[in-house]
């Protein structure tokens, strides 16, 4: 006690000294607060967010110079499994739209981020919740919601993007929301769609014409990323290796997929780098069939930066491997 | 305890009433989806076949072309509004939510609940630790509300009882990154008391939690979030409540509660990219209850003489955890470890003769340590396996210790059926009047309906 006395004598000065290089601290954490806001509303980007790559590409084609864009995938991801980093909530909690396949493609990540993030702007329902599926008639859709079909397309499949006629729909979907959100840029947000349309057609004449010889040929992939690819390109898709969307295979599963695969002569097995190699090609082999990597989102897999060139790839891809039967 | 806010309802009633909306409301669902995806078509095709004309027109009178746009503008506004409507139909996307939880614990124990202090009785037992219904919703554009009410069976006459376990309002959105949460709800204080016993990485809750927090940090108050507005991840958290701690004993306030009576509590947590791969998070937590007038009354200790009542009550705890999250096939592989430290600090009156009132009762302060400290390794998309390392100090005694070791193995055939088997083995000092012994547990939870992917569970 007695040198908590002691002690005593010396606070008030201290606590001054304290008090006042405390405000100066504050002073200072304003200015800057106040200075960072200034500068940025100078350069008055658009701030956006994409859930996965493809939708990112899409955003920065568009947007140009006018738009500061980040996805929470960096393409490697599972579609349905992007990591629920703490570090996203500040980048979502300043975003002015956060633009997403629909769906329910991000039900595992994005509603818990979306909450985390306190940004009113981007909520579900708001105009900054940039939903990409409107517009899309969804394939697949299961009849209920029940469990037993799996969970991770409840209402119906949210793979769209894999086809690029309907990745114009979510194309569209991004131009008309950075209107929106800054009309003062509506000149080159249109130039710049015109021309990203322009050479977007061009390439998609040219993969039909790629794919000509694909028309007809049956695959076989882990994860039901590609009924609207297959119906795209006039293939036929044949099933997948996974029992239902997120949940593996079982062992009788895996016997039934050879065997249909062998009956029907189906040349391809594609596996996404998501899942493990193992399953996809034992089946592969059992069933005689060529084993296809490709990616499902830019960044899949090394050189496939752009939506373009992911496409190419995937085209590229599934041509060589009907070469190669041959 | 839990009996304090039990109200029993005719459930099966509940249940049935419940079952009828929700088929008639999928049944809803499904015409109108069927009708809209009709419309969707032949709109489709209609622009389709505008399209193919205004490419054959181009070459002809402008003013056509004019047209065509028109018409071509004019359904795709259709095709909008379709859209639009089609995606209102779907309003589960996000809420309302209902989901139900099942869980029941097998469990084989070596030694009688008189030795191991348990509530639940030694050698064979089987306990249904949960029927935990949860209802989550928009109340209006501001704010959401979830309930968590549990039926789990008590642990002597083997009777459900329904109890609230979470029922509380949430914003939505405030300004400044803030958030309030009011009525009954897990308190944030460290990493693993706010999460329900199902969702748990093991069977049982760690004992520093159980002994200091007193299980779930469930209190009856408020809470106020800040996610601090900086470019790197700080989120605040403080609140105050009338208890804390599922099974953690009430205050006996009396007639007249002063602020003093309620317990504080709050979480300061951050978070740090290692790699992308790698992810690190920590925090910081505090405790107290200035008054807490005698809660749980005087408690006899293991002498069968003595008796400590709790006067002041402070709980701090830091937590840290590392995770290996690869981000191409998280769902087939990962690695967790996670920590927390707790030191709680209380005052007791402690009457060495048993009576409070004596001359000899004297107060003082306790300061006890426990911690506990595990690791889960995921390798396939069903399995994982870790184990489990408890620690704790008696919080009226800390030359008391509990040791407790506890390996585990999971098998989820998917997110909403999990199998756990673990076997515990607990260490007492032979001052507390217990005894080693050795526990086999199997867990089988399930879940029926909605399943958020939460925040603090991630
Ligand atoms: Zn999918």
């Amino acid at each position: 006690m007695a040198g908590n006395n002691a002690k005593h004598k010396f606070q008030p000065k201290e606590i001054q000294n304290m008090k006042s290089k405390f405000f100066r601290a504050l002073f200072a954490l304003f200015i800057t607060t106040f200075a960072v806001a200034a500068f940025s509303a100078h350069a008055a980007k658009v701030r956006v967010i994409t859930t996965l790559t493809d939708l990112a590409d899409f955003t920065r084609e568009i947007g140009g110079d006018h738009v500061d864009v980040f996805s929470l995938a960096t393409g490697i991801e599972d579609t349905h499994g992007v990591p629920m980093k703490p570090s996203f909530v500040p980048r979502m909690n300043r975003a002015d739209l956060l633009i997403n396949v629909g769906l329910g493609c991000e039900h595992a990540f994005l509603p818990a981020l979306l909450e985390a993030s306190k940004n009113p702007k981007i909520q579900y329902g708001e105009p900054g919740y940039v939903d990409c599926s409107v517009g899309i008639v969804p394939a697949e859709v299961p009849k209920s919601t029940d469990h037993s079909a799996g969970d991770v397309h409840p209402y119906g499949n949210p793979h769209y993007m894999l086809d690029p006629v309907r990745a114009k729909t979510a194309l569209e979907t991004i131009y008309n929301a950075l209107i929106a959100k800054a009309p003062q840029y509506q000149a080159d947000f249109t130039r710049n769609r015109n021309a990203y349309l322009t050479k977007l057609n061009a390439k998609i004449a040219e993969w039909k014409k790629q794919a000509e010889p694909l028309k007809g040929l049956a695959f076989v992939s882990y994860h039901e990323h590609w009924v609207y690819f297959a119906d795209r390109f006039g293939m036929r898709y044949a099933g997948t290796i996974e029992l239902k969307p997120g949940v593996d295979p079982t062992a009788h599963h895996i016997e039934n997929t050879i065997n249909m695969m062998k009956a029907d002569k189906i040349p391809f097995v594609v596996r996404e780098p998501q899942f493990p190699e193992k399953v996809p090609a034992l089946i592969a082999r059992q069933a005689g069939a060529a084993l296809i990597k490709l990616p499902i989102m830019p960044g899949g897999v090394p050189h496939t930066e752009t939506y373009i060139e992911m496409m190419d790839y995937i085209i590229n891809a599934f041509v060589s491997a009907q070469q190669r039967s041959h | 305890m839990i009996a304090h806010a039990q109200e029993t309802i005719d459930s099966d009633k509940f249940k049935s009433q419940l079952q009828q909306l929700q088929q008639k409301f999928e049944q809803q669902q499904q015409e109108m989806r069927e009708s809209f995806e009709k419309m969707m078509r032949a709109q489709q095709a209609e622009i389709d076949s505008l399209k193919k004309q205004v490419a054959a027109t181009t070459n002809i009178a402008s003013t056509h072309q004019a047209v065509a746009d028109e018409e071509v503008k004019d359904l795709k506004d259709q095709v909008a509004a379709v859209s639009e409507a089609q995606k209102k139909q779907r309003p589960n996307e996000f809420n309302p939510s209902i989901g139900l939880v099942g869980e029941t614990v097998f469990s084989y124990r070596s030694r009688g609940n008189d030795q191991t202090g348990s509530d639940r009785p030694g050698g064979f037992d089987v306990f249904q630790r949960s029927v935990e219904l949860n209802i989550a919703a928009s109340v209006d554009p501001f704010a959401k509300g979830y309930a968590v009410i549990n039926a789990s069976a008590d642990s002597e006459t083997g009777e459900a009882t329904l109890g609230v376990e979470e029922a509380a309002i949430q914003t939505t959105s405030l300004p400044y990154n803030l958030e309030l949460k009011a009525g009954r709800f897990f308190g944030e204080f460290g990493k693993l008391s706010y999460i329900h016993d199902h969702e748990l990485p093991f069977v049982n809750r760690p004992l520093a939690l159980d002994q200091y927090i007193g299980g779930e940090s469930r209190t009856d108050g408020a809470q106020l979030n800040w996610l601090l507005p900086t470019s790197h991840y700080i989120s605040l958290t403080t609140g105050f409540g009338a208890g804390f701690g599922g099974d953690s004993p009430l205050n006996n306030p009396g007639s007249y509660r002063r602020l003093s009576g309620f317990n504080y509590f709050g979480r300061l947590s951050t978070y740090f990219d290692l790699t992308p791969n790698v992810q690190l998070e920590t925090g910081v937590s505090g405790l107290i209850n200035p008054t807490t007038q005698d809660r749980g009354g005087a408690i006899l200790q293991p002498d069968g003489l003595a008796t400590f009542t709790e006067n002041e009550r402070q709980v701090a705890g830091a937590d840290l955890k590392i995770s290996w999250v690869p981000l191409q096939n998280n769902q087939y592989k990962r690695f967790d470890w996670g920590s927390e430290f707790l030191y709680s600090h209380s005052k007791f009156l402690e009457a060495p003769s048993g009576d409070p009132t004596a001359p000899d009762a004297f107060q003082h302060f306790v300061g006890s340590l426990g911690a506990y400290s595990y690791m889960t390794y995921k390798w396939h998309r069903q399995w994982s396996a870790g184990f489990l390392f408890d620690w704790v100090q008696n919080p009226m005694n800390h030359s008391d210790e509990t040791f407790a070791y506890s390996p585990y193995i999971t098998w989820a055939t998917s997110h909403w059926n999990q199998l756990r088997l673990q076997y515990t083995h607990t260490d007492h000092d032979p001052m507390s009047g217990l005894r080693a012994d050795d526990a086999i547990y199997l867990q089988w939870a399930w879940i029926i309906g909605a399943h958020a992917h939460g925040w603090q569970q991630r």
